[in-house]
């Protein structure tokens, strides 16, 4: 079996990718941060985006919300092209930055607005996708107090209300459980299982939780020092009794460049 | 353009819920305060000398315009060098701190949004700036009469004035995420541009160097708000001086675009 051939399956499954990226780089002077990096993603599938720290996670994910522009390759954002079709491609994106961009001074109620405004939810939509997202993210307690005073949980949930208010076709989470404690963690994970089978919405999140992409995700694209070493469907990865943790241990040791799936189980 | 008012009216709410702006805006009011208090004691002791030693041609003509509110707008826009810099330090740079030019470089809006709302946002503060100083010429129309129209040039100046430097404010706040460096490089951009100018032409044409005619010094004094607002101080509009302010605030803002745009490249 091929390296991609998980891919393609999907691909074929989800007649229309939401995602597809091909044959990215980024460089930084001599430091390649993202090497050769090519995956597509089907529309409504849950893909967990995995690697070590450093591996070339949030500069990618930067580089598919058209935050940073490649220095090769292309991206297409459901059917759009992220830089010739910026302003199409952007609006069918929710992102949710490694750090939640937030106005501290702001309600979260306020907050949300803005950026509804931002995502060019027509005006008479916009009050009802406000209270939408803020009730999906359960922080109708607290939508009128201040950002700064609220915990770290709250935040996380606000940066979430914030990338799904205009139920956008794709939505990007760059690391949406970290620095939280057990009980949020499992609120955000049901959150986003919520969104992804209510929604239909694709879904790609970096984690270094393997739990947490046992819990959501169906599939799991793995990158270590920005290329890509692993693609494959999580049923596939699991089938053969090991455990995640011990597939991604191999696979990531190995360091090896050309990894098959056959020789990772 | 059409999210320019969305960032312009959040800049504009974040503005006044900060502490700075209501340090710069008491500071602003109690200096304009005392400025007028020392230009209205200057002219009634004027007046008062000039009564005592009979002196009626020069009684004849002092007025309100030249002798009070002339010096008084003319010294407030420069006390807005000083303070200016502090309302606009972190039009930009605050976005890249708190990790919110994410968010806006990844939402469906153009940077030139970006960049003129924070311009706007600017400028309706410095408006209400303008706003306060005129409350102290409008007290004259209670007790005296001063011409309006000269009154109303001389605002009109100083409002440009803020506005063309609230451009420069965004750009020095776009280069930086630290809004101390922002405030720095506003205020020494604005020395250059206020007070430095004129006064190297000054010192060039006294050392006999530069005759003053010569392009150079022209351009310069061109250059130089002070040459623009006296004239508007004065009560003359005049399409070159409009022009100037134009242009500058103009080739600020495409800067300032240029850097945020630039800014993702690295």
């Amino acid at each position: 079996m091929s390296e991609t051939g998980g891919a393609e399956v999907v691909a074929v499954a989800h007649a229309s990718p939401a995602i597809v990226v091909d044959g990215l780089y980024k460089r930084y002077g001599e430091f390649e941060a993202v090497r050769d990096l090519s995956f597509q993603i089907g529309a409504g599938e849950v893909v967990g985006f995995l690697g070590p720290n450093g591996a070339g996670k949030t500069t990618t994910m930067r580089m598919l919300t058209g935050f940073i522009p490649p220095t090769e390759g292309t991206i297409r954002i459901a059917g759009f092209d992220i830089f010739k079709q910026g302003l199409a491609a952007r609006r069918s994106i929710g992102y949710l930055p490694e750090i939640p961009p937030l106005y501290p001074e702001m309600t979260p109620r306020s907050y949300v607005d803005f950026v509804a405004k931002l995502k060019d939810i027509p005006r008479r939509k916009r009050k009802d996708a406000v209270e939408r997202a803020l009730g999906l993210c359960g922080l109708l307690d607290v939508c009128r107090r201040e950002i700064r005073q609220l915990s770290k949980g709250y935040r996380q949930r606000i940066g979430l209300a914030q990338a799904i208010v205009h139920e956008p076709k794709v939505l990007v989470l760059d690391e949406p459980t970290v620095g939280l404690d057990p009980i949020q963690i499992r609120e955000i994970r049901a959150m986003i299982r919520d969104l992804a089978e209510t929604g239909g919405q694709t879904i790609l999140l970096s984690t270094h939780i393997l739990a947490e992409v046992e819990a959501i995700c169906q599939r799991v694209v793995l990158i270590q020092h920005g290329r890509k070493v692993l693609d494959q469907s999580l049923s596939e990865l699991t089938s053969g009794g090991a455990s995640l943790e011990e597939v991604f241990t191999r696979v990531i040791s190995r360091e090896s460049e050309n990894v098959t799936e056959e020789g990772a189980l | 353009m059409k999210h320019t008012g969305t960032i312009a009216a959040r800049e504009l709410r974040s503005l006044f819920v900060s502490p700075v702006a209501y340090v710069v805006l008491t500071l602003w009011s109690v200096i304009a305060g005392t400025f007028f208090l020392a230009s209205l004691i200057g002219f009634n002791d004027q007046l008062i000398q000039y009564q005592q030693y009979q002196m009626l041609q020069q009684i004849e003509s002092m007025n309100l315009n030249d002798n009070l509110i002339e010096p008084f707008i003319g010294s407030m826009w420069v006390i807005i060098l000083f303070l200016l810099p502090a309302v606009t330090m972190g039009l930009v740079s605050s976005e890249k701190a708190n990790g919110t030019e994410e968010l806006l470089l990844t939402s469906p809006i153009s940077i030139w949004d970006i960049v003129f709302g924070k311009f706007l946002a600017g400028a309706g503060f410095v408006a209400v700036m303008s706003a306060i100083v005129a409350f102290f010429p409008a007290i004259l129309f209670v007790y005296g009469e001063p011409e309006l129209g000269k009154t109303l040039s001389g605002l009109f100046s100083l409002l440009m004035v803020s506005v063309t430097y609230v451009a420069i404010g965004v750009f020095a706040s776009a280069v930086t995420r630290n809004q101390l460096v922002a405030f720095i490089f506003t205020f020494v951009m604005l020395l250059i541009i206020g007070m430095m100018l004129p006064f190297l032409v000054e010192v060039a044409l006294a050392g006999g160097g530069l005759p003053s005619d010569s392009v150079i010094s022209q351009t310069v004094r061109w250059l130089s708000t002070g040459t623009h607002v006296e004239r508007m101080l004065k009560g003359l509009i005049d399409t070159t001086d409009l022009v100037y302010f134009v242009v500058v605030s103009g080739v600020f803002l495409i800067l300032s675009k240029t850097v945020i745009e630039s800014s993702r490249w690295r």
